[in-house]
Parts: C-alpha cells; structure tokens; sequence
C-alpha cells in the first residue's frame, strides 16, 4: 500500500468537493440554518391563548360576608394571566368564534355558579374547547384551571368557608373539577391523529419533489431535453406533462398513504377521505413544479439532494407542521404565508379534525392552486435558459 | 431552385466569443449539405440557430420558407444532436413513438419503415439502456426521422462511430436525399465532406467558401478538399490580416 497514493487521492477528492463552491457552503451554512430555525420555535414564548368567556353568574349575597361573586373572580384572575386573552362573549357567539379561530376555548359560568359552590363546595368549571389541537387543549385546561384554584384560595380568610383539598376514599379530590366539551374531536383524538394529516401532505410532497427534481435534471443531462425543444413542443406544454404525469402517480401513493393511516393506523378523520386526496393532490402539484424550478439550479443529482434542507426542511419547520403558525415569532410569521405547506396544513386538519367540506376550505384550496400557477411560469420561464 | 435554410449576416457572440461571425449561408431543397469544419469552428452554434434553440446576436434566418423563431415549422425538420439523446427507460420503438407525436405526426407505418430504414427492426422492442453505442445512435437518427421530416440537420451524426457504421450511415443519408428529403450534416471528416452534395467550409465562425466538393477542389487547384480547406484558411488569416 502507498500512502502516496492515498493522499493523491485524498487531494483530488479535496480539491472537487473545493471546486463544487455550493457544497462547501451548504455544509456549513445549512446544518447552522437548520439549528438556528430550531432554537427560535423551541425557545419562543407561545402566544397567548385567547379564551372566551361568557359569565351569567349572579353571585351570592349572604348577610355575614357581603356579596360575592366568583364567577368574576375566575374572570380576573383570567385575565391577569399572561398566558390567556379574556375575550368576553355572548350566548350565541360561542360556536361561531370558537370556529372562526378567534377564540379558542370558551368558559361558562352559569347564573347559579356561586351559589352551587357555597352549597356543594365544590366548582364546576364548564368549558368549550376547539378541540382539533390535543396539545393545546390539555394547556387551555391547565391554565383555566389553576386560574381557579389561585382564585378560590383568595377566598381563604374571608370567613367563606374554602376547602382545602379534601381526601375522599384515598383520592385527593380538588375543589375545582372541569367538565370539558369540544367544538371538534374530543378526548379520544391524540397528538399522532393532529400530526398525521400534514405529515402525509410532507411525505407526499417531498417524494414528488425529489422525482420530479431528478427527472427534470436528466432530461437535460442526457439531451433529450434540447431535442425536445427542437420539436414543437412549448416550455408550458413540457411542465404541464409532467406535472400530469408525476401528479397521477403522486395521488396513487397519497390514496396508499391515506387509506394506511386511516385504516391500518386507527387515525381519526371526520371529513371526506375524497376531500382530503383532492387537498393532498394539489399540494403534490406544487411539489412537482417546485422540483421542475429546483432542477434548474442543479447540476448534478448530489445537488438535488442538497436541496432536502434548503426546500423541504424550512417547509416543514415554519409551515405550522409541528409549531403554530401563531406561537412563532412575528419575523417568522410571513415566512409561514409563503410556504405551500402550510395553506395544505390548514385544509387538510380543518377536514381531518374538524369535518369542514369543500365550502369551507376553498380559500386555502385557492391559494394552493395560486401558487401552482406562480410556480408553472416560473419554472417554463426557468427553461428558457437552456431551451430556446 | 428552391432554398431550403437561408442565413443572412448571421453573427452569435457568447461573450467576446464569436461563434458565428457573420455567415450567409443556402442549402438547396433536396442536397446533403456538409458543414466542415474544425472543432469550436462554429458547426453545432449553426445549426442550433437554424433550429431555433438560440437566438442569434444578430441576422436572420429562414427555415422552409418560415422566419425563425417559428415552433411551428420545427413540425418538419428533425435534428440529431452530437450525444445520442434518449429516454434509457423506454424502447427503441417507444422513443420513435414519442418523438413523432410531439411533432404531432405519428404515423405506425413510417414508424416501422424507419426502424427498418436503420435496421432496427430485431432491436425496436429492447429498451435504451441495453442497446450498445451504435445501435443508439442508428435510434437516434430513427428519432430524427420519425415525423417524416422535410429537412434533416446532423449535428456529427458519425462522432464515435466504427467505420463500418459510418458507411452505412452514409448509404441512409443518401437515400434520404434521394426520397426527397434535405439534410445538413455538420463533420470535420474530410472523407465524410467528399460525400456531400454541396459543403460550406467553417472555420472561427466563418464560412470560408461554399460549394460542390469538386467546384471547391478546382478553386485552389489541389486534389483533396483538406488541402483546400487549408488554403482556404490561409488566404483567410491573411486576408484578415
């Protein structure tokens, strides 16, 4: 063996990885894009959450202690709470802004709710949730429910009379208890059944993203692509064709994918299954026309791969896959708006969570195929460098 | 006679680099026109502008008759370019299938007689990827062919190609031209230009002379077309000087 000729070799390899100027960059730049996305989301503070509340408590009067109403007294401790945004609502509106985003839980006190706690010593909490987000079903409750026990521990010393946490048959039973009811899903949806309808649309969209990448690049590496543009063929005709092409097969994999999660996975899904492939079919012709515009920026199909962390990771990361698009920071924020991703997020768990028809998610529906349209010209302006 | 391809003071600069630097040029309907000349002469920039895949930086070109560009009259030229170029994943019959169509003149019949034209027929079912160099490229021209084009533009169709391959290419070509068709062939073999009908000597960009091998020969008085096309140089770099 000649270590002479291992270093030539070492050398050479060196030298054309030195001479590929965007591998060298990526492997530095990407890896620190990646980890700097990463720390923001994690360490960003979440946004508060606001909460509608609807208070017909009429409070009690008793001749020892004066009036008191605790229905008013959850209400401020509410909504001194930098977590929550007190919104005050009305009987009727509860289901519409619960529904319109704009509120996403809502707490009832009833006319009698002091008076049921002097009598039972024990509050019964009634709250609305959204419902469609586990996660932040579970951290509503949390705080709505310490609010209450910060509140009802104000009582202490009042001559009110507040229990302290009373052991019943070896359980600690609290004062509070909250009874929850939900706009959509409910107890039995689990994080996997919120995380599962956009990893699906990522999936699908990367894979079509990568194959069209790689088809494109060798149309062009191996010249078919200059003799096809020495026939009458136009550039929109060729990205139409492929986009057909590449879109039939990606919607046989997502119907695979779907039809999997739904029936081999046990996912809960309240919409229409056809619904759901119709928003996974759009976003997988976003895919391959992004990876028709990719390919004009790659060489080589080692270039296509570099395009994992620099396209499809900040996707997935800002498209409000795993974070919501409300929790990040506001700089970040219209980041979110211009990726694909997260306009398929929004139609996809409005159907799977939250049963919405057609007529409910178009415009997310019509920004998508906006989007395909603005990539279609792009990408048949991007050939006009190679082909005429 | 009629002129199938016409360029008129046709000049491409990539950057300070002239390509083509001003060539008038006319092929006749029906000759095998030889573009001859050195590498980086300017051959394949020719006819890459011919078929509109550039645009030239000055100049004008008429193709059948038709202003260029026109997408619409590449429905009758066919072009070969120098890498055979074709889908690996399809066959040989597929390939031809294709080309045609997006010409928009699939016709099964000429399909199989192309196949038969290049001797393809035992090969037409096997995919690209198994077929050895030569019979690529014998596909590569079936591909050219497929849509029964009016003119045919060669760009080294014989690069690469074993001797024996070559004359029959040659054979095919000619009796191409003899069913009616145009072609223009581009090569800087010089046994190849004395095949051709008529030829244009290409040199920096330049078309140094045009005209049948014999007027050509008989100009500078020498008994091979490389020695003319020396000549030819010479009185050019002196001239320019």
């Amino acid at each position: 063996m000649s270590l002479r000729r291992v270093l030539t070799i070492t050398r050479r390899v060196m030298r054309q990885i030195l001479r590929d100027r965007r591998t060298v960059a990526l492997l530095v730049f990407a890896p620190m894009l990646m980890l700097t996305l990463g720390a923001i989301l994690f360490r960003s503070d979440p946004a508060p959450i606001p909460l509608g509340m609807l208070n017909e408590d009429q409070g009690l009067t008793s001749p020892v202690i004066g009036t008191i109403d605790l229905g008013q007294r959850i209400t401020d401790e509410l909504a001194a709470s930098d977590a929550l945004i007190v919104v005050v609502l009305s009987h009727d509106e509860v289901d519409d802004r619960l529904r319109d985003g704009t509120v996403e839980a809502a707490l009832y006190f009833p006319e009698d709710f002091t008076t049921y706690f002097v009598e039972n010593r024990k509050a019964v909490l009634d709250l609305r949730l959204e419902g469609s987000n586990p996660t932040r079903s579970i951290t509503i409750t949390a705080h709505v429910t310490q609010a209450a026990m910060r509140s009802l521990a104000s009582l202490v010393g009042t001559g009110f009379g507040i229990p302290g946490p009373q052991v019943t048959e070896g359980e600690t039973a609290l004062p509070v208890s909250v009874e929850t009811t939900y706009l959509y899903g409910g107890e039995e949806f689990d994080t996997m059944d919120f995380i599962a309808p956009v990893y699906i649309a990522i999936l699908s969209m990367f894979f079509v993203f990568l194959l069209a990448c790689v088809a494109f690049l060798r149309e062009r590496s191996q010249g078919t692509m200059e003799r096809l543009a020495a026939t009458p063929a136009t550039r929109i005709e060729i990205v139409l064709g492929y986009m057909l092409g590449l879109g039939l097969f990606a919607l046989i994999q997502v119907a695979v994918i779907l039809f999997f999660t739904v029936w081999v996975l046990k996912i809960h899904y309240l919409g229409s299954l056809s619904l759901l492939l119709l928003v996974i079919a759009f976003l997988a012709i976003v895919g391959v026309n992004m990876g028709i515009l990719a390919s004009a920026f790659a060489r080589t199909e080692f270039q296509v791969i570099q395009f994992i962390p620099l396209v499809i990771i900040p996707q997935v990361l800002l498209g409000g896959t795993f974070w919501a698009v409300s929790d990040m920071p506001g700089y970040l924020q219209p980041f979110a708006y211009i990726m694909p991703i997260y306009y398929a997020n929004n139609a996809l768990r409005d159907v799977m969570l939250k049963g919405w028809g057609l007529a409910d998610i178009w415009p997310n529906l019509a920004i998508l195929v906006g989007i395909t349209g603005v990539l279609i010209i792009l990408s048949s302006l991007m050939m006009r460098r190679e082909v005429a | 006679m009629d002129l199938v391809v016409e360029t008129y003071e046709l000049h491409k600069y990539f950057g300070s680099i002239r390509a083509v630097d001003g060539v008038d040029l006319s092929v006749r309907s029906g000759e095998i026109y030889g573009l001859i000349g050195p590498n980086g002469s300017g051959k394949t920039t020719l006819i890459r502008l011919i078929i509109g895949l550039l645009r030239p930086t000055s100049g004008s070109i008429r193709l059948l008759g038709e202003v260029i560009p026109n997408k619409a009259i590449l429905a009758q030229t066919g072009y070969m370019t120098q890498a055979s170029a074709l889908y690996e994943e399809l066959t040989v019959r597929e390939n031809v299938t294709f080309f045609a169509e997006m010409c928009g003149r699939y016709d099964p019949k000429w399909r199989e007689e192309v196949i038969e034209l290049v001797d393809l027929e035992d090969r037409s079912r096997s995919l690209v990827r198994t077929l050895s160099g030569g019979l690529r490229q014998r596909t590569s021209l079936a591909c050219a062919l497929a849509h029964k084009p009016r003119l045919l533009l060669l760009d080294e169709p014989t690069v690469g190609v074993d001797p024996q391959l070559r004359a029959t290419f040659w054979s095919y070509f000619r009796n191409l031209a003899d069913t009616g068709i145009t072609l223009i062939i581009s090569s800087h073999v010089m046994d190849e230009a004395e095949r051709c009908d008529r030829l244009g000597f290409l040199r920096q960009g330049r078309l140094l002379a045009e005209g049948t091998p014999a007027q050509l020969r008989s100009q500078k008085s020498t008994t091979t077309l490389e020695e003319a096309f020396l000549q030819f140089a010479v009185e050019a770099t002196e001239g320019g000087l």
